[in-house]
């Protein structure tokens, strides 16, 4: 194997354009590290390292958008003060994110490109309806977060691009959380996550909600039917109830129904009652 | 498939060292194979344990998740950089005292796991404590030593660092 280390973004798309199909991308190597001890990258043939390209870097706000790089590490996410005001999910999600050490070095953009089921990272870009700017040699475009996985650990990426950034609407809404069900509580991996925003009108009616599931779905994605049926309600304890069993129906469809399914929809809806008990009245 | 092999320079525990190495052998197998520096200790392998913790610019991190590639430009200290002039760095006197070394095989990554704890917040709460060495399992002690030795560490002034 080669390991190639480019200076720019445009260095590595000329290399991805002509050996996109050997070359593993590195980004922290979290998993990719993890992939190669399996011996699942026995047919490629180069790593490629984007740690010098200063496009996938920063984090900013700008004009009513929230960008950050694919290279930020989950350490960065954590400490940025943008983020905890455009996007607290997020940052909550970056609190339970595996341990100190991966945290360091686990890039979102990685996190994102691995499609795993449990990628802590995309329910809370999901409900951000975050898109990532993917570039290739020959240009650019704009993909929302949940089309990138097309299955578990299958990304719909061509392998000539590179995810360059993820630009998220910021926050509006005055209730926002991220939760999830582990096998532990420090360093495990998703179970089932959740992430939510809401906000109530005057009425104290449901004027805007988001909610995304995952983990406990083949890919991480937006419940709309559960929004849809919350949309203009007053949230009593009952109606969350009953959109905690919406939720877990959807989950059961998606899925299909197994053995774990006894616990996953309890759980689910559990879940969804623990995270949105807050903005009950 | 064949390895290439790919050059790096960086420093580690204060000395600047330039070595090629095969393109996708890991940091802890460069540390310890190459540089003969066998304090980080390999446990999982997969990110989970945390005995292979070294910091690299100044952040503790897995060196069995990590490509020695990447340590090409870094700053590297392991647990044989605590030391400084035969004096041990107060975190391990701490450890000493407190008896929180049973097997030892976790307390060099614990270690480092502190270190890059301190660098950042010299004087962290219980709670930041416990998110720092998260990462760190420990099958002999329970951990309640270790805990002690890290209060201590922080009121220290005594020993080097
Ligand atoms: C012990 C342990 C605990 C973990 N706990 C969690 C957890 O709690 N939650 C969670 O979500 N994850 C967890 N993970 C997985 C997490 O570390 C990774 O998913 C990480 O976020 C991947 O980022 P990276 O920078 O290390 O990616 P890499 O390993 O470098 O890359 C991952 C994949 O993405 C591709 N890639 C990387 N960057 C780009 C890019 N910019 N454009 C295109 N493709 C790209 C790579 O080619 C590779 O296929 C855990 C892992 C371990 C080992
Ligand atoms: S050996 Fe690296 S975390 Fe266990
Ligand atoms: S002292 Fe034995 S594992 Fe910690």
């Amino acid at each position: 194997m080669n390991y190639i280390t480019p200076d720019n973004l445009k260095d590595a798309l000329n290399f991805l354009a002509c050996h996109g199909e050997d070359t593993e991308i590195v980004a922290g190597g979290t998993d990719v590290m993890i992939d190669l001890r399996a011996g699942k990258l026995e047919q490629k043939k180069n790593l490629l390292d984007i740690r010098n390209l200063a496009e996938l870097k920063g984090i900013d706000f700008k004009d009513e958008k929230l960008f950050i790089g694919a290279g930020v590490t989950l350490t960065e996410i954590n400490r940025s003060d943008t983020i905890k005001k455009y996007a607290p999910a997020l940052v909550k999600c970056s609190t339970t994110f595996a341990g100190r050490q991966i945290r360091n070095r686990a890039t979102i953009g990685g996190n994102v490109a691995h499609s795993s089921p449990c990628g802590d990272t995309i329910p809370p870009l999901v409900i951000h309806e975050a898109v990532a700017l993917i570039a290739n040699k020959t240009g650019e475009k704009l993909i929302p977060v949940e089309a990138i996985a097309s299955g578990p650990y299958q990304s719909s990426l061509s392998k000539d691009s590179i995810i360059v950034k993820f630009i998220l609407k910021p926050c509006r809404a005055n209730f926002t959380d991220f939760q999830k069900i582990g096998r532990r509580k420090e360093l495990a991996v998703s179970r089932m996550s959740m992430a939510i925003m809401a906000d109530k009108d005057e009425q104290g009616r449901i004027s805007f909600i988001r909610v995304s599931l995952g983990a406990c779905t083949p890919i991480p994605q937006r419940m709309d039917e559960v929004e849809q049926f919350l949309m203009g309600k007053i949230p009593t304890q009952d109606l969350i109830w009953d959109a905690g069993k919406i939720l877990a129906e959807k989950m059961a469809g998606v899925t299909g129904r197994r053995a774990s399914s006894v616990y996953k929809e309890p759980a689910v809806q559990g879940l969804f009652m623990r995270i949105l008990y807050p903005v009950v009245l | 498939m064949e390895d290439k092999t790919v050059c790096i320079e960086f420093t580690i525990n204060r000395e600047k060292k330039a070595l090629q190495i095969p393109s996708r052998m890991s940091a802890l197998t460069v540390i310890r194979d190459i540089l003969g520096l066998t304090g980080t200790k390999e446990g999982c392998g997969v990110g989970e344990c945390g005995a292979c913790t070294i910091e690299v610019d100044g952040q503790a991190i897995n060196s069995c998740l990590m490509f020695g590639a990447q340590l090409d430009g870094c700053n590297v200290l392991t647990v044989e950089g605590l030391e400084k002039e035969g004096q041990l760095h107060r975190i391990q006197k701490a450890f000493l005292d407190n008896h929180a070394v049973q097997c030892g095989f976790c307390t060099p990554g614990i270690l480092m796991s502190t270190h890059a704890l301190f660098e950042e917040n010299a004087n962290p709460d219980d709670e930041e404590i416990t998110k720092a060495i998260a990462g760190n399992i420990c099958r002999c002690t329970g951990y309640q030593q270790i805990f002690a030795s890290i209060k201590d560490a922080c009121s220290t002034k005594t020993g080097n660092g």
